[in-house]
């Protein structure tokens, strides 16, 4: 076929489409979906197990911000770079959110190496926060990877990456705030080695996930 | 990227009143567009003969087709379609190392086997004018999936895109014809 008849058959076959939402409008509502999860897992789990539950002191609320505030920029960074021509440095932002969480849990294990010394490595096991945080990752990464799916995949694998931490670094929020864990270094390695890994594995995946679709399968309503 | 091919606002309203179902306006925008996308994968994949100059700028357009909601008309087109065409550029690049890499050039001996009986001409490669005539004379959508699955090596998928119809169609059409062929190029060979 060529290009004059593509262009007439495509032209023949067009639906009225709503443009997408702007990137910041539709990380609005990924984050009502995640704030609906923050509240009604560790809901469920208090009501369950009574003792469950952290004490909040100002560092634990400064790592807990510094994942929300990953989780948000990861997340809009993630669904600005499906759309042509939008900024080709927004991973930047969510390299700054995770430098900030990391550098809050590195103060507190500094304390924890001084008192315990190599036993902080070891001391603690956390397999279950590492499947809560998988859980919570498929739940509240789905949506958003059914979300990017609507946009352009320019940039598969790091969409995908950036979608996997967005969704990750809430999860991880959840599993800190149900699940004390005595030794700051545990959320680091267990946590952070299993948000590292699985997003890892969601920009391995990206572009199996994002894929240039067949024109007739695009929505052809609903701007979100 | 090179010189737009006309003024941006005008290229905005005509994508803004295609998002609206405006195929006049589509039409338009498109034939302006391909022009332009030509010039700059020409510009920038020298080494492309025509037929793969002509797959990219298919590709682009059709990228620019599914993703066209994703525009969104308050902002300026030509960072939105430079970056797809960019993109598409560049999967397209990975796709011709990837082909070339797994070509193996083979020099044009005379003689490849030991035995003479080996070397005999009975089996001809066929008659490509032949070919191209009996893919002529095929129907329509027959003659359509042999050209976007055979000869320009579409997925099942792209080629559904580009014709409009179903998978399954695709394939009970490039069935027929390809019986066709046999039957037709059996009976030219038979005298």
């Amino acid at each position: 076929m060529n290009t004059d008849e593509l262009i007439d058959r495509l032209s023949r076959d067009l639906t009225v489409v709503k443009p997408l939402s702007v990137p910041g409008v539709r990380t609005v509502l990924w984050l009502a979906w995640a704030a609906m999860y923050l509240v009604a897992v560790p809901a469920v789990i208090f009501a369950t197990r009574p003792t469950a539950g952290v004490t909040a002191t100002p560092l634990f609320l400064l790592q807990q911000g510094a994942a929300l505030v990953t989780g948000l920029l990861a997340a809009r960074a993630a669904l600005a770079s499906v759309i042509p021509g939008a900024s080709r440095r927004a991973w930047v932002p969510p390299a700054i959110g995770v430098t900030m969480w990391v550098a809050s849990l590195l103060s507190a294990v500094v304390p924890d190496l001084r008192a315990f010394g190599t036993l902080a490595f070891t001391s603690e096991r956390d397999w279950p926060c590492v499947a809560s945080i998988a859980m919570g990752g498929i739940v509240l990464g789905l949506p958003l990877i059914l979300m990017v799916r609507r946009g352009a995949p320019l940039t598969p694998r790091a969409t995908a990456g950036l979608a996997g931490l967005a969704a990750l670094s809430v999860a991880n929020m959840e599993a800190c705030l149900t699940r004390p864990h005595a030794i700051v270094l545990t959320v680091l390695l267990w946590h952070g080695g299993t948000i590292a890994i699985v997003a890892a594995l969601c920009a391995m995946l990206g572009r199996r996930w994002l894929r240039w679709p067949p024109h007739e399968s695009m929505p052809d309503a609903g701007g979100l | 990227m090179d010189d737009a091919p006309a003024t941006d606002e005008h290229l905005s309203r005509l994508m803004a009143r295609a998002q609206q179902g405006d195929n006049e306006a589509y039409v338009t925008l498109l034939r302006t567009l391909a022009p332009w996308i030509r010039r700059t994968v020409r510009g920038r994949r020298g080494f492309l003969g025509d037929q793969d100059v002509e797959d990219v700028v298919q590709d682009a357009l059709l990228s620019i087709h599914t993703v066209r909601a994703t525009y969104d008309p308050a902002r300026p087109l030509m960072p939105w379609l430079s970056a797809i065409v960019r993109h598409r550029l560049a999967d397209a690049g990975r796709r011709h190392v990837r082909h070339t890499a797994h070509e193996v050039h083979v020099d044009d001996l005379d003689v490849t086997f030991q035995s003479a009986t080996a070397n005999g001409c009975e089996e001809t490669s066929g008659d490509p004018e032949a070919l191209a005539r009996a893919i002529q004379a095929l129907p329509r959508r027959q003659r359509e999936a042999v050209e976007l699955l055979k000869l320009r090596e579409l997925s099942l998928k792209e080629a559904s895109a580009a014709t409009g119809t179903t998978v399954g169609a695709l394939k009970v059409a490039t069935h027929r014809a390809m019986m066709s062929l046999h039957r037709m190029l059996r009976g030219i060979a038979e005298g």
